[in-house]
């Protein structure tokens, strides 16, 4: 038991050795294909391809975006490796992250499993209800959230003194405004992921089910032994999302606690770091080499979570 | 459906190339002048007239949304294009290393109005090396914004004269500020928040992070860096200080409630004060900076060294910038002059009803005349940054002097970079 059900697929018939010679005639016979599909690479390549290209030799450059460059080896990742504000940096992205993704895949399942159930009525009303935050204005919502965990003035402080607790001034602490980007994040993402779950729910077989049923399984005996299994892909695949979007937070808390990441640089993420330092500080290399270490970390950490997730379904 | 739709169609793409192509005019000498400003940077009703001004010349005038200085920075990292004049806010110092890119005004023949325009602000604009990049636009004089009534319940003196007489420096202002608290059962601070003291000191001095060789002085005996550092650190020690970060929807709320008794600041924070606290009107009033009097933001224009009309550019500028047209802008949109003939102006005198009928403009005017010539360096910006980061800390707890030492650890680092 445990294993998910795979359809192996059929083995292709491999591609018959081609010399160069054949495959350049190859590409010419279809070059009307090959015209079609031009317009995307053609646009990769330009504002794709060439600003990934251009960034690499960027972060071995000194350049303030306008002046000269001047060739600055390694110096750029020097600064950054030795840089407190950059690991700070790192460090908030990372208890961010934890803080919003845990919590936001869970609920995102139980939605998920909730829409799922039969009893449930309006189903696709809620569907586009959950769905819904995703399709929001991200700065319109970072405003409406400024406004909520406001220090003195806040709808929380006001809910806090009504129910007789002492107001809290979330901006002007580290781990409040965590929480509150956290919060953004979990009320933004739950219905996309939750949407994601639905599908893999419902791709699985209801004969495993009912076979389960027949052999005596209880309710939660086989959300374990064939839900989970079964959506194990489909949590891998929210998980690497979810790490890449996480490293990537920005706008929420550039629009909550601003460019500097609020008191004590606690709302100060890899990205704002990074637009802090290029755009605002004007050292546009620096800017490319953190992007390049920003590269890493998400690679790592997808790695990181790939293997996690993939072990951890073997019981 | 069917044809009319795709004739209507058709129609309407060749209107739009057609109206396109047309913004050429039919005049062969005429001068396409495009500007760069920012939303109430400029007086609108002025660029319109620049047309009968000069009849050669038409202006494109485009304001620039969003971050203005990163897509002014991207046109000129592109090399070629962009507008003719631009507008800068009072980073022109970061513009310095790229003097070449703009014309030197003095070339032009800028030489000839230096005197109309007050000196401190007009050096803004000059290089160390003495090429001038820039000529000015508005000043951001600063005074002491402070409640009357507030005041006058805690039995501090409510006549500007009187308040400046006895709140001259930074520590009698601090001292009354203790009263103020005191008599007001804590309910009201004295100011708003830690870096607004420490900036505003700064302000007020005419040495602060760099001499005109780019080298730190901030460490010199003769610097403010470190005594506004310590005046700064003391407000909040004695608990002066509200926390509400400048302009922020939580600085709105505590003014417009009356949480926040006095600051300090430019001129154009009456507007913003206006806007954010209209509870208060007739409340406020203005008198002399504690600690003397200093400048804080304003804005420049410069000609792009890409543009074909330098000529024509300047005497646009010229004549924008001229002081009648300065007096206008003042009352069309609240630019504080910086020419020194439109200070005169008794538009100037004019009383406010939110301020409780002073006139604010005499306070202003008398602190832009006294304002000492500073040399800000490039990367202002960025040590000021790096201070008030910290600062903030302080006002939430940090031991001052380790973050004294972070901050000059973190400077240092900034200068070799």
């Amino acid at each position: 038991m445990g294993e998910p059900l795979r359809q192996p697929l059929e083995p292709r018939t491999p591609y018959p050795a081609t010399t160069k010679r054949k495959l350049s005639s190859e590409i010419w016979k279809h070059r009307k294909e090959y015209m079609a599909i031009s317009p995307f690479y053609l646009l990769f390549a330009v504002f794709g391809l060439f600003p990934i290209l251009f960034s690499m030799y960027l972060s071995f450059q000194r350049w303030d975006g306008i002046g000269v460059m001047t060739f600055n080896g390694v110096n750029n990742y020097r600064f950054m490796l030795t840089d407190p504000e950059f690991w700070k940096a790192v460090g908030n992205t990372l208890l961010i992250w934890i803080y919003s993704t845990i919590p936001m895949l869970f609920s995102a399942l139980v939605v998920a499993f909730l829409l799922n159930a039969s009893f449930v009525k309006f189903r696709t009303f809620f569907r586009i209800g959950y769905f819904l935050p995703n399709v929001t204005s991200l700065v319109a919502v970072s405003i409406v959230f400024s406004t909520v965990f406001s220090n003195n003035y806040g709808l929380l402080n006001y809910i806090f003194t009504l129910i007789g607790l002492d107001p809290v001034e979330w901006l002007n602490h580290t781990w409040g405004i965590q929480l509150a980007v956290s919060f953004m994040v979990i009320w933004r993402w739950v219905g996309y992921n939750a949407v994601i779950y639905l599908a893999g729910l419902q791709s699985i077989p209801s004969v495993l089910y009912e076979a389960a049923k027949i052999d005596g399984a209880s309710g939660i005996q086989s959300f374990f032994r064939i839900t989970l299994p079964n959506l194990r892909p489909i949590i891998l695949f929210t998980v690497i999302t979810s790490t890449i979007g996480g490293m990537q937070i920005f706008t929420e808390p550039q629009v909550l606690v601003g460019n500097d990441g609020g008191v004590n640089g606690g709302g100060l993420t890899i990205v704002l770091y990074l637009y802090r330092e290029a755009f605002i500080n004007n050292y546009f290399g620096y800017g490319s080499a953190v992007g390049w270490g920003m590269f890493v970390l998400i690679a790592l950490f997808s790695l990181f979570n790939w293997k996690m997730v993939q072990g951890k379904g073997t019981m | 459906m069917g044809k009319t739709r795709v004739y209507i169609f058709w129609l309407l793409i060749v209107v739009f190339m057609v109206s396109g192509c047309s913004s050429n005019s039919s005049n062969p000498n005429q001068k396409t002048l495009t500007l760069w400003y920012w939303n109430r940077g400029l007086d609108d009703k002025l660029i319109q007239a620049v047309q009968k001004q000069f009849p050669d010349v038409r202006i494109n005038a485009q304001k620039i949304g969003g971050d203005f200085k990163s897509k002014l920075k991207t046109t000129l990292a592109a090399g070629s294009s962009g507008p003719d004049i631009v507008a800068f806010n009072d980073w022109v110092t970061e513009l310095f290393p790229s003097a070449d890119r703009f014309y030197d005004l003095y070339e032009l023949g800028a030489k000839d109005i230096e005197p109309d325009y007050l000196d401190w602000k007009w050096q803004f604009g000059v290089t160390p090396e003495g090429k001038m990049i820039a000529m000015p636009i508005d000043t951001g004089p600063t005074a002491l914004f402070y409640r009357e009534d507030l005041f006058s319940q805690a039995g501090l003196p409510t006549d500007p004269e009187e308040v400046h007489k006895q709140m001259g420096t930074w520590e009698d202002y601090f001292k009354a500020g203790e009263k103020l608290q005191q008599s007001l059962g804590n309910k009201v601070k004295l100011t708003d928040n830690i870096g607004g003291i420490y900036t505003q000191i700064n302000a007020q001095s005419d040495k602060i992070y760099f001499d005109k060789k780019d080298d730190f002085i901030g460490e010199n005996s003769d610097s403010s860096m470190k005594k506004a550092w310590d005046l700064a650190v003391q407000a909040s020690q004695m608990g002066l200080i509200a926390n509400a970060n400048s302009f922020t929807s939580e600085w709105n709320a505590a003014m417009n409630n009356g949480k926040i008794a006095s600051f300090v600041g430019a001129v154009w924070c009456k507007q913003i004060l206006m806007d954010a606290a209209p509870d208060t009107a007739g409340k406020w009033r203005v008198a002399r900076a504690p600690g003397g009097d200093g400048n804080n933001g304003g804005s420049f224009l410069a000609i792009m060294k890409t543009s074909k009309y330098p000529k024509e550019s300047f005497e646009v500028m010229k004549w924008l910038m001229n002081p009648e047209n300065q007096v206008t802008a003042f009352k069309d949109i609240n630019l504080f002059p910086s020419a020194t003939q439109a200070l005169d102006a008794p538009v100037m005198k004019e009383k406010e009803d939110f301020f409780g009928g002073q006139s604010t403009g005499e306070i202003f005017t008398e602190s832009a005349r006294n304002v000492k010539p500073a040399y800000f360096g490039s990367k202002y910006a960025n040590l000021n940054g790096i201070v008030t980061r910290e600062l903030q800390s302080v006002s939430l707890g940090k031991d001052p002097n380790t973050a004294w030492d972070a901050a000059l650890k973190r400077l240092k680092k900034e200068l070799l970079r």
